[in-house]
C-alpha cells in the first residue's frame, strides 16, 4: 500500500490532496493502532472519524486524550461514537471519557465494564513524552512522574541527579487522524490556539497521518514562519466542507 | 443547613495564593476558573489544561497589559511541566489525606477509572500543588481522609487544600486549618472531615480578596549587553545558539560576554567559533565575531560542541589551536544528538535512547540497549546556568520570534537555562505579535537586549 495512493496528481507538481475523508482512509486496517488529535473536541478530525465509524475496519486500538463531548456544543463527538462502536479493542487515554451522570452509563462506560472494550489511563505528560520519542526516532526516555505509584507498574526506574525516574519505551502507531487549520498540497500545517493540541506529535508518530482541514492553499500559500507541522510529516490532506 | 461556598468563591479563594511573577498551571475542572479571578494585569502566567499560556487573568479587563496567550502543543506543555517550569499547581482533587496523596477528580467520578489527565506530572513537578475541592461528596463521604480510597495520581506533593468549607496546609503528615467558609467553626468542618486535623493559633474566616496586583510587571529589558550578562560567574556553563555561518549568533551578547570576562566557561554551542576562520560573507578584510573571541580571550575552559573544527586544516580556529596547546577541553557531540540533549534539558527528561552514534567512538563507555530490535545508546541531557540567544523580536513580556534559519538552536536552548538572555532587532509592545506567530513563550525569556543600530557583527 503507497502511503499515498490514491491522491490526486495536479499537472502543477506533487500534491496530497485526497478527495474525500472517506478515500483518505485507504489501507487503514483491522488490528491497526490509530492516534487521534484533539482535545476536549477541540481540534478533533471530525470527518475522518466518521468515515471510520463506517469503515467496517475493527479492533484498532485508539490513541488520544478522550472521547468526550466537544464543549460547549456537547452532543457526541466522533470519537464518544466510535468508542461506542464495535470498532475500538483499546483506547489509550489521559482522560478516557466523562461520566456525566452518575446514574447513568455512558456507553463507552458500559462496554469498558463489560470488558469489551480494554482502557489504559496514562498520564498526558507521558503519553506526549512517548509519542515524540516516536516520532523523534528515540527508542525511549526517562521521566520522573509516577515513580511509586501505579504508573511505574513494572517500569525500570533509574537515578539521575539522585532522584528516581521511570523509563518509557516510545510509541509509534500505523495510523494518525489529525486536525489543522490549514494546509498547503504538500501537506504544510498550521493550527488554531488551542486546537493545536495533541496534532503536531501525532502527525510524526505515526507510519500514515493525514490531516483533515477547513482550508487547502497552493504551495508557497503558508508562512514560513508560521508552518508548525512541516508536510515531511504529513502523508494525507483532506479538506473538510 | 451551613452554606457551603459556591466555585466562584473557591476559585477566588484560590487565586489568592497565586504571586506576582509565577507561572501558574491549572488541572482541568474547576481550578479552570482561576483565570477569571486575577485581574489581566497581573503578572502572572497560566498553564491551561489544553495547552495555552496566557498572560495574566482574564478578570478585569480594565488593565492596560493586554490578554497574550501563547498556543502550545500537548508536547510542549509536557515539557514546561517536566521541566520544571510551573511555579503553581492547581488541581481538582478527588480526595487528599494526611500524607499530601491525592486522586485527580475523576476517581470520584467514575468509580474504577482513575483517570489522570495532567494531574501526575503537575503534582510531581511544580513547585508547589494546591488543591482544589469540595470537601465532601454529594452523599456526605468525606474527602479529606487518613488513607487512600482509591489509587492515589500524587504522593506526599499536596501542600495547600482549598474547599468549600476551609483552606488548609499540610505538612510531614498533618493537617491544619487555617480558615473556615463564613458561618462554619473548626468543630463543624472536623465533623464533616475523615481525617485528624489541627486548627491554626490564629485560625481566621475565609476572605476572598483578590491577589496584590503588582504595579509593572517584571523588567525584561536590559539596556545594554554587558548589563545584562554582568552576573554570569566564573565556571558557568553557557548556551550559546547559532549553527555555523555568521547569521543567528548573538554577536553582541558574546561581545558583552567578553568585555565581562568570566572565566573557566563552559560552553555548549553547534561550533566552538567556525565563522572567524572560513569567512562566510566576511566582507574583505573584516574578521567575523563567533566564540573564538571569547576562546582568543581565554575565558573557555571547555566546549560542548558536534563541529568545534575548521573543515580546512590550513585555517584552525581559535578553539582548535587551543585545544592542541592543551587549554581546552572539548566533548564531540553529533548535531542531532546536542539537540535532544539540550531538548531534554529544558523538557525535564534525564536521559533519553537514540540510535545515533551506536558503533562508533561516541558510543564508548556509554549504555547501549536493544529495544523492538533496534539498538540505541543512551545520553544524558544537558542543562546550562546561562543561555546566550539571538532572535527577531520580542515583546516586554519576553514573547520571541525568529527569523528563517536564524531559528536553529534557540527555541530549546531557551528553555534549558537557569537565566535566557536574548538578543533582538526590535522591542515591541504586548499584543504586537499574534500567538500563532510566536515560538518562545515569554516564561522562558529573563533579559532582553536591543542590538545596538550600529553594532557590527565583523571586528
Amino acid at each position: 500500500m503507497s502511503q499515498n495512493a490514491g491522491a490526486s496528481q495536479g499537472s502543477k507538481g506533487p500534491t496530497k490532496v485526497f478527495p474525500s475523508p472517506e478515500a483518505a482512509l485507504d489501507g487503514l486496517a483491522d488490528g491497526h493502532v490509530v492516534l487521534v488529535g484533539g482535545f476536549d473536541g477541540l481540534g478533533s478530525p471530525e470527518a475522518l472519524l466518521k468515515a471510520l465509524s463506517a469503515r467496517g475496519v475493527g479492533n484498532l486500538t485508539c490513541i488520544c486524550q478522550g472521547a468526550w463531548a466537544p464543549r460547549p456544543q456537547g452532543g457526541d463527538s466522533g470519537l464518544v461514537q466510535l468508542a461506542a462502536s464495535g470498532l475500538l479493542s483499546k483506547l489509550m487515554a489521559p482522560l478516557p471519557f466523562q461520566t456525566v451522570d452518575s446514574s447513568e452509563r455512558v456507553p463507552i462506560e458500559e462496554r469498558w465494564r463489560s470488558g469489551l472494550l480494554e482502557i489504559e489511563t496514562v498520564p498526558q505528560g507521558i503519553l506526549a513524552e512517548r509519542l515524540r520519542a516516536g516520532g523523534s526516532g528515540l527508542g525511549g526516555i526517562f521521566l520522573p512522574t509516577g515513580v511509586g505509584g501505579r504508573f511505574q507498574d513494572g517500569r525500570e526506574v533509574r537515578q539521575f541527579n539522585g532522584q528516581d525516574h521511570i523509563f518509557h519505551p516510545a510509541i509509534h502507531a500505523d495510523f494518525a487522524l489529525i486536525r489543522a487549520a490549514a494546509a498547503d498540497v504538500v501537506g504544510n500545517l498550521v493550527f488554531d490556539g488551542a486546537h493545536r493540541n495533541w496534532n503536531p506529535v501525532m502527525a510524526m508518530a505515526a507510519t500514515v497521518s493525514i490531516a483533515e482541514v477547513d482550508e487547502i492553499r497552493k504551495l508557497g500559500g503558508l508562512d514560513p514562519e508560521l508552518v508548525i507541522s512541516p508536510g515531511i510529516f504529513v502523508n494525507r490532506v483532506v479538506q473538510t466542507l | 443547613m451551613l452554606e457551603r461556598l459556591d466555585f466562584e468563591a473557591m476559585t477566588r479563594r484560590a487565586a489568592k495564593e497565586i504571586a506576582s511573577g509565577q507561572v501558574v498551571a491549572l488541572g482541568p475542572g474547576i481550578a479552570e476558573g482561576v483565570t477569571g479571578q486575577v485581574p489581566s494585569g497581573f503578572d502572572v502566567w497560566f498553564l491551561t489544561p489544553a495547552g495555552t499560556l496566557a498572560y495574566g487573568g482574564s478578570g478585569n479587563r480594565r488593565e492596560t497589559v493586554s490578554w497574550v496567550s501563547v498556543p502550545l502543543s500537548t508536547v510542549d506543555t509536557a515539557a514546561v511541566v517536566h521541566g520544571g517550569h510551573v511555579d503553581t499547581a492547581i488541581i481538582e482533587a478527588a480526595w487528599v489525606n494526611t500524607q499530601g496523596d491525592f486522586a485527580h477528580w475523576t476517581s470520584g467520578a467514575t468509580p474504577g477509572l482513575n483517570a489522570p489527565g495532567s494531574a501526575v506530572e503537575l503534582a510531581a513537578c511544580s513547585g508547589r500543588v494546591i488543591a482544589l475541592m469540595r470537601h465532601t461528596r454529594a452523599d456526605g463521604t468525606p474527602n479529606i481522609l487518613e488513607a487512600s480510597p482509591s489509587p492515589a495520581d500524587g504522593h506526599a506533593c499536596i501542600s495547600v487544600v482549598v474547599t468549600d468549607v476551609s483552606v488548609m496546609t499540610i505538612e510531614h503528615g498533618q493537617i491544619t486549618v487555617l480558615e473556615t467558609a463564613p458561618g462554619w467553626t473548626f468543630d463543624e468542618v472536623v465533623a464533616i472531615t475523615g481525617a485528624t486535623i489541627s486548627p491554626a493559633a490564629n485560625l481566621v474566616e475565609m476572605t476572598m480578596d483578590a491577589p496584590i496586583a503588582r504595579a509593572q510587571p517584571r523588567q525584561k529589558v536590559y539596556a545594554t549587553g554587558l548589563e545584562a550578562v554582568r552576573d554570569i560567574p566564573n565556571g558557568a556553563m553557557v548556551n550559546i545558539d547559532g549553527f555555523a555561518g555568521p547569521g543567528g549568533m548573538p554577536h553582541y551578547l558574546m561581545v558583552s560576554l567578553r568585555d565581562h570576562g568570566a572565566k573557566d566557561l563552559t560552553i555548549i554551542s553547534n561550533t566552538a567559533g567556525i565563522t572567524r576562520v572560513v569567512n562566510f560573507g566576511t566582507p574583505p578584510g573584516r574578521q567575523a565575531i563567533d566564540h573564538s573571541i571569547l576562546v582568543e580571550n581565554r575565558q573557555v575552559k571547555k566546549a560542548i560542541s558536534s563541529y568545534p573544527v575548521s573543515p580546512s586544516p590550513s585555517t584552525p580556529t581559535a578553539f582548535e589551536l587551543a585545544f592542541q596547546r592543551g587549554d581546552v577541553e572539548l566533548e564531540v557531540v553529533p548535531q542531532g544528538t546536542l539537540a535532544e540533549r539540550i531538548r531534554a534539558g529544558g523538557a525535564g527528561v534525564p536521559a533519553f535512547y537514540t540510535p545515533t552514534g551506536v558503533g562508533t567512538l561516541l558510543a564508548d563507555g556509554k549504555e547501549t540497549r536493544t529495544i523492538d530490535g533496534k539498538e540505541y545508546v543512551l545520553e544524558q541531557s544537558l542543562k546550562a546556568n546561562y543561555c546566550l540567544i539571538r532572535a527577531l523580536k520580542a515583546d516586554t513580556l519576553g514573547n520571541v520570534v525568529y527569523k528563517g534559519t536564524s531559528r536553529n538552536f534557540n527555541p530549546i536552548m531557551a528553555t534549558s537555562a537557569e537565566v535566557t538572555i536574548v538578543e533582538v532587532d526590535e522591542i515591541v509592545e504586548p499584543g504586537e505579535l499574534g500567538p500563532e506567530d510566536i515560538v518562545t513563550p515569554g516564561i522562558f525569556i529573563d533579559r532582553i537586549v536591543l542590538r545596538p543600530a550600529d553594532f557590527s557583527p565583523y571586528d
